[in-house]
């Protein structure tokens, strides 16, 4: 069925709309805003909900003239995204209301986390590359916003920093990526296009874009520049350093950017790209960085000492495992993806909910200081018993069903692979697989005994939270709660239809349509009936996790150890790079601050790149004509340079001013020679407007002129020459040359009002004069903009002369 | 020769302004702007050529324009020169406001507060 294209239109208008308005919301409503955001959320919420069950694409041209519309495709990869960016948004938006009671810049954080809910939904919906790319980078400014809530606190901004330059940066290779992708679908598709789904798109040709991409060789930099693009965004190895720094902001935004949607965008990325670049390196590529990404931080979230950067290395990790998924081949790797993305979405969001009630309740996040907390905060410890064990991948959770997909997506690829002759090593899949998950079980235990065992002493007295905090954690709970039994009760025969209809149709839209075998959209999902060899895989995470937690302690100082020494750290690398640009001497030279030296820069390289094409390009200067020195004009451009050496000259502000305009005047006198009487008068009334505006301004400003010292005069003057030597050749030489073929002579050949009109166009309508009916009626819109510009201009000078009178300083 | 001169002079212009634009005194730094874009608006102008009448109709319907002067370039120099207005006075409201939050026009001192 096709997408209704008011609801679509509407998702994205929505949420951006809500946004501009917050601040007025705000000024009436206060903390309670939340709910307005809230209120916004709920109605992107029911639009996702209408679009279910919907496939198809809807265009809306936007820049005709380059082939880019904005084209919409709903499917069910982008339902799923879609329903957590505005589902998860409700309940976070709820939550804000009681977690930022109090807080500052609350109109700013609400305004701020509904365009990053638009920009989101975007993504999700962008049937066009370059729709795609620009909501993109709409969330990672929003996210670059949301990191540095807090704008006093320096941590904050480093954060900010670093998330904005990894993600960004990365989102730029993917923007090569998608051109080279634009570029060969001009010959795969015959014509170059940015579509990626929907109808004569590149994901449905795409065996013709693969091979295509192949003959040129670029199949492997195209998947290299789009994994950096997923990468980056979705956290991966070794791009995983801005995600925990980023639980720098509020938690609310923890729980919704860096956990259940816009890490998700990269993974998404993977999962919607799966279907057009699915190939052998494909594999290789997205699986080697999906499960490196898994094992290595699961590894760093053990060494943890803070509750959100367990939980934002534990984010990393389930990415990692989404990309791994996708990265397999066949139904299986699709479904893991898909299943995990939802899975984790609800456990990890709940598990982020804890944390901020944590922190807020008990007042400190280290992972040391707390126990106990089961006696005090009973409705959360019961939500973090089910999201926990869910993270850990324990049976009957939601988090077992999908694990246990990977690993028998890893068991089919790496059996497959050695019996059809290839080397040992594909035995590596799965044993990183279970290497990697049984980190993830020791965190996950370890986050869930904050609740349990002794209260330390040193903790004291633990509020209740509020209602608005823990009703969202309870709801999404109990969600997760109802995916996991779902198996349950699915072996039993009775199969949870709704979700699993939802995950099969995210499945078909990343399955490969050719390459996949086995039924699409067939997706259920149930507790194991016999022993398999995956399921003794799980039974081995659990096993060794078991054991091994007793020793947990000594686990995470050794890890701590190894991720003192500097060389293996990424965060080694960025803070010497960043910090080695920031402090080198070239900064101080080039950037003075002084207007000067800029001008300088400018003014000698537009010079000598002017001058240089002509030299390279062979341009001779045209002969002189002896003749035709007109004497009134001779006269008048004399006046001219005498009037503008005296502005140079001017003792004073005043002389300047009034020599300034002998120039201007001379200019109208030199149009009214040009047979240019409408820009005779126009610059005699400006010029006398200016002259008048000068005087204003110059009664109120103090009688400055700065000496020149002569080793300077003598640099600035080299420097007017060179560029006094360009402009000379550049007139004799534009002047010289004029195309045979003008767009003026259309205008003058048509002018004239055919003769059947009679004299009325030109007596009572006045179209005698060219010039005038081009600028009402052929271009009529730039003399729009020109109104528009100076009405701004007005706006401007009024504001920055009430705002001082206001007493606004800064 | 009219072209000659007219290059040379535009020359000149375009170098007196950017030695104004180099200079510390914002004040200064206006002008150099605004001569050249006066400099400018009078190259588009030469550009379409100086020979012809006024790009107008003689007197009513149906009559034969004759050679005129490139109406194109005069409808661009005449947006430029009303867009010119406004940043000139948006420029020198700057400079005021420059003069009030820092006691100076001084371009050297501003950078070193």
């Amino acid at each position: 069925m096709q997408p209704s294209r008011t609801a679509l239109l509407a998702l994205l208008v929505v949420p951006f709309l809500g946004a501009g308005l917050t601040p007025l919301v705000y000024r009436v409503l206060g903390e309670r805003t939340a709910y307005y955001a809230a209120a916004v959320a709920a109605v992107c919420l029911g639009l996702v909900g209408s679009l279910y069950g919907t496939t198809g694409t809807v265009v809306v041209p936007w820049i005709p003239s380059y082939g880019v519309s904005l084209a919409l495709y709903v499917d069910g990869l982008a339902l799923l995204v879609g329903t957590l960016a505005s589902g998860v948004g409700v309940l976070v938006f709820a939550y804000s209301g009681g977690y930022m009671h109090g807080e500052p810049g609350q109109a700013k954080y609400y305004a701020t986390l509904l365009a990053f809910m638009g920009s989101m939904l975007g993504v999700a919906f962008a049937a066009d590359l370059i729709a795609l790319f620009v909501f993109w980078e709409l969330t990672s400014v929003s996210s670059f916003l949301l990191i540095g809530h807090y704008q006093d606190a320096d941590a904050s901004l480093y954060a900010a920093r670093k998330s904005m330059l990894v993600t960004v940066s990365g989102g730029l290779f993917m923007l090569v990526g998608f051109l080279v992708l634009h570029d060969a679908a001009g010959a795969a598709l015959g014509e170059a296009t940015f579509r990626l789904a929907g109808e004569g798109s590149m994901l449905a040709n795409a065996d013709a874009m693969v091979a295509e991409l192949r003959t040129r060789g670029l199949l492997v930099p195209v998947l290299a520049l789009v994994g950096l693009g997923a990468a980056t965004k979705s956290a991966q190895v070794p791009f995983h350093i801005w995600l925990p720094n980023a639980m720098e902001a509020p938690t609310p935004v923890s729980a919704f950017l860096h956990s259940a949607t816009m890490v998700k965008a990269g993974v998404y990325l993977v999962g919607r790209f799966r279907p057009l670049l699915f190939t052998d390196e494909w594999l290789v590529l997205f699986a080697a960085l999906g499960l490196a990404t898994m094992t290595v931080t699961a590894i760093l979230a053990v060494a943890a000492s803070d509750i959100k950067e367990l939980l934002a290395y534990s984010t990393a990790s389930h990415l990692g495992l989404i990309v791994a998924g996708f990265g397999l081949s066949g139904v299986l790797g699709a479904e893991t993806g898909a299943f995990h993305i939802l899975n984790h979405a609800l456990f990890k969001a709940a598990l982020f909910l804890v944390a901020g009630i944590v922190a807020h309740e008990a007042g400190t996040r280290a992972i040391d200081d707390l126990g106990g907390l089961y006696r005090d905060l009973p409705v959360t410890a019961a939500v973090t018993v089910v999201a926990a064990l869910g993270m850990a991948g324990l049976p009957p959770f939601n988090g077992f069903y999908s694990k246990e997909l990977l690993f028998h997506a890893a068991w089919e690829v790496a059996t497959e692979a050695v019996a059809g002759g290839g080397s040992p090593l594909w035995w590596l899949i799965p044993a990183v697989a279970v290497f990697g998950s049984v980190f993830t079980f020791l965190y996950s235990i370890r986050f869930l005994m904050l609740f349990f065992g002794e209260k330390p002493e040193a903790l004291g007295e633990v509020h209740s939270p509020p209602v608005a905090m823990t009703a969202p954690a309870a709801l999404l709970g109990a969600l997760a709660l109802a995916v996991g039994l779902g198996g349950v009760t699915a072996t039993a025969g009775v199969h949870l239809a709704p979700v699993e209809a939802f995950v099969g149709s995210v499945v078909d839209g990343t399955v490969v349509a050719a390459g996949d075998h086995g039924g699409h959209g067939n997706f259920s999902y149930h507790l194991p009936t016999k022993v398999t060899p995956y399921l003794l895989m799980s039974a081995l995470t659990v096993g060794v996790g078991a054991a091994a937690y007793p020793s947990f302690d000594r686990i995470r100082d050794g890890v701590r150890a190894v991720r003192a020494v500097d060389p293996l750290r990424p965060n080694w690398y960025y803070d010497g790079t960043v910090h080695g640009l920031d402090r080198s001497a070239a900064i101080d030279i080039v950037q003075t601050g002084q207007l000067r030296t800029y001008v300088v820069a400018l003014s000698l390289v537009t010079a000598a790149l002017t001058l240089g094409a002509y030299a390279a390009a062979g341009t001779g200067l045209p002969a002189l004509v002896a003749a035709g020195l007109e004497p009134a004009l001779v006269v008048v451009l004399l006046v001219a340079v005498v009037g503008a050496v005296a502005v140079g000259a001017a003792p004073s502000h005043i002389a300047g001013v009034l020599t300034l305009s002998i120039v201007g005047f001379m200019v109208a006198i030199f149009y009214i020679l040009a047979s240019a009487p409408d820009l005779a008068l126009t610059q005699l009334v400006v010029e006398t407007l200016v002259l008048v505006i000068f005087l204003l301004v110059l009664d109120k400003l103090p009688a400055f002129y700065g000496s020149i010292p002569r080793l300077r005069a003598l640099r600035d003057g080299l420097v007017a020459l060179a560029v006094g030597a360009t402009v000379t050749v550049t007139v004799l030489l534009s002047t010289a040359a004029t195309p045979e073929d003008v767009i003026a002579a259309y205008f003058v050949e048509n002018a004239p009002v055919p003769a059947e009109h009679g004299p009325v166009f030109v007596d009572a309508g006045g179209g005698g004069n060219i010039v005038n009916v081009i600028l009402v009626d052929f271009r009529a819109f730039d003399t729009l903009g020109e109104i528009s510009v100076v009405a701004m201009a007005a706006l401007s000078v009024v504001t920055l002369v009430a705002m001082r009178e206001r007493g606004e300083v800064r | 020769m009219t072209q000659v001169l007219l290059a040379v002079v535009l020359g000149l212009l375009f170098a007196l302004g950017t030695f104004l634009v180099l200079r510390t005194d914002v004040v200064r730094v206006v002008w150099g702007v605004t001569l050249m874009s006066q400099a400018a608006n009078v190259y588009l102008v030469t550009m379409g050529g100086l020979t012809g009448g006024a790009p107008v109709l003689e007197g009513g319907h149906g009559g034969e324009t004759g050679a005129v002067t490139d109406p194109l370039v005069q409808a661009l120099v005449l947006t430029a020169i009303v867009i010119g207005f406004g940043t000139t006075a948006f420029a020198l409201v700057l400079t005021y406001r420059v003069h009030e939050e820092h006691g100076t026009i001084d371009l050297g001192e501003v950078r070193a507060e």
